[in-house]
């Protein structure tokens, strides 16, 4: 209790001074208010993106865009990270292929995903799934690789069968690194939604930031900005109170 | 429980890779059923490599390992083992744990859960059933994880530095509720040790092995009644550690 206090605290102390020195900034005006709108501004931009609707309707959209995207790139990475990891030859054949892959940023992607799918959902799913994919893989990849030879020893001189033991064993001692996979899964799915909207949609948070540029709306960038910023950090603590549930042994292990 | 008896036979371990170095040479062994057996030997010696063969989880390059005159061919509940490290599977509860030894049995559910709870009692942890492993200490983790092996109703119990991580104080209760098991039991045990005491104060005889490539250099028997720990300091005691030190000293016989 005592800790949740704390981190409550440490959050507002935190945001707080920031919005004080924003606001200081503004009043004084030290950076040309067109550049650098106030948080008055900003807020109102925000009110006026709300009453005319925009404001839910494209959180609406970038939310569907990333969690289907996310949905398709970690179901994907989870199951071809068992594969490279327990078939030799699934390995063989993708090791190679998927380490080339990886440094490819997704916004590298936009332009050719544009041309195959054209500028509509399937191309953000494409470009958000694609960098949700590696991270998920990776991590899956890898922790079924790390899981201690003991645990497995342990399990056949138990009389366990190998069904049992990928099930029973494998898996709960991969999930730490799984969930971490898609843990940072889930914070690139934002970044690479942003890729996505910044060419290409008529809808979505990135969006919205890329037209209010042709108006210099300076004070609609920033409501964007700080919707990602805390969009991605709920979603964050979300996902590791979930994981603290889902890997629980994980916190007094 | 009956038989128990495991011969070794001109066992031949060589290292897998090119240089095929020799783990073990020439390992005759015989754990007579219910006897209690040491091996002592320096790090490095193959004496647990030499445990590992009679658990299955490495096939001799020459030779053969027996039970009950049945050649071993790999990891059977029959050989229970228990490891240094534990080998406790950290998302199962204590009772998870034992369950998971028991599953082979495919009794139901009810009674399953019944004959882990009477397993945990057996080394006095019944109150820690629903703990974690994480949330145990070693000497409760390593009592955990005997019943575990005990659950599987081996006839052998290969025991590789199991109380080496704990402290001496833990050790010797350890040391108590494992001879009072063997008692019960009169499972065959095979205990892999570097403590000349810990060796003595347990076992009907000690097999010391020299090291590379491990060979058994002398066999001793003890005779002495147990309980043994308050004869540490009695003639026959100290004189049997005199020899064995020096013999590993020298490392020849």
């Amino acid at each position: 209790m005592a800790v949740g206090l704390h981190r409550v605290l440490n959050v507002v102390v935190s945001l707080g001074a920031v919005l004080i020195v924003w606001t200081l900034i503004s009043v004084f005006n030290l950076v040309n208010p067109a550049l650098f709108p106030s948080p008055l501004e900003t807020w109102n931009a925000a009110l006026e993106l709300m009453r005319t609707g925009l404001f839910l309707s494209d959180l609406a959209a970038s939310l569907a865009r990333a969690g289907i995207g996310f949905a398709i790139g970690a179901v994907l990475g989870v199951i071809v990270g068992l594969l490279t990891a327990r078939v030799p030859a699934v390995q063989f054949v993708l090791g190679p292929f998927l380490t080339v892959l990886r440094p490819i940023p997704a916004i590298a992607l936009v332009p050719i995903a544009i041309v195959w799918f054209g500028i509509g959902e399937p191309s953000k799913y494409f470009v958000i799934a694609y960098t949700v994919f590696l991270a998920v893989w990776l991590n899956t990849h890898h922790g079924m690789e790390r899981v201690p030879w003991t645990f497995v020893l342990a399990s056949r001189a138990l009389g366990a069968s190998r069904v049992r033991e990928f099930i029973e064993v494998i898996m709960p001692a991969a999930a730490p690194y799984i969930v971490a996979g898609l843990r940072m899964g889930s914070a690139l799915a934002f970044l690479s939604l942003v890729a996505a909207e910044l060419s290409g949609a008529s809808s979505g948070i990135g969006y919205r930031m890329q037209e209010a540029r042709q108006y210099i709306r300076t004070d609609i960038m920033f409501v964007g900005l700080i919707e990602l910023g805390i969009l991605g950090a709920l979603l964050d603590t979300g996902f590791v109170m979930l994981s603290r549930r889902v890997v629980h042994w994980e916190d007094h292990a | 429980m009956n038989d128990g008896l495991i011969e070794v036979r001109d066992l031949t371990i060589r290292f897998p890779g090119r240089t095929g170095a020799v783990a073990l040479s020439g390992i005759d062994l015989t754990l007579q059923p219910g006897s209690f057996t040491a091996v002592i030997g320096p790090s490095g010696c193959g004496k647990s490599t030499l445990l590992n063969a009679i658990a299955g989880f490495v096939a001799p390059s020459m030779g053969t390992i027996t039970l009950d005159s049945i050649t071993i061919d790999g990891p059977s509940p029959e050989r229970g083992v228990v490891f240094q490290q534990y080998g406790l599977f950290p998302w199962f509860s204590a009772a998870g744990n034992i369950e998971f030894a028991l599953k082979r049995f495919g009794y139901p559910k009810e009674q399953r859960r019944r004959e882990a709870f009477a397993a945990l009692e057996e080394v006095s942890l019944a109150a820690m059933a629903g703990r974690f492993p994480g949330q145990l200490s070693g000497g409760m983790k390593q009592r955990v994880a005997i019943a575990r092996t005990l659950a599987g109703r081996p006839k052998v119990l290969l025991m590789d530095e199991p109380f080496g991580a704990l402290d001496a104080q833990t050790r010797m209760n350890m040391h108590d509720l494992l001879l009072d098991i063997w008692e019960r039991r009169k499972t065959t045990v095979l205990f892999i040790t570097h403590d000349v005491d810990e060796a003595l104060i347990l076992a009907d005889v000690v097999h010391v092995m020299s090291p590379g490539p491990g060979e058994i250099i002398a066999s001793i028997d003890v005779t002495a009644p147990r309980p043994r720990a308050t004869l540490r300091d009695a003639d026959d005691f100290v004189r049997l550690r005199t020899q064995i030190l020096d013999l590993l000293r020298t490392g020849a016989s």
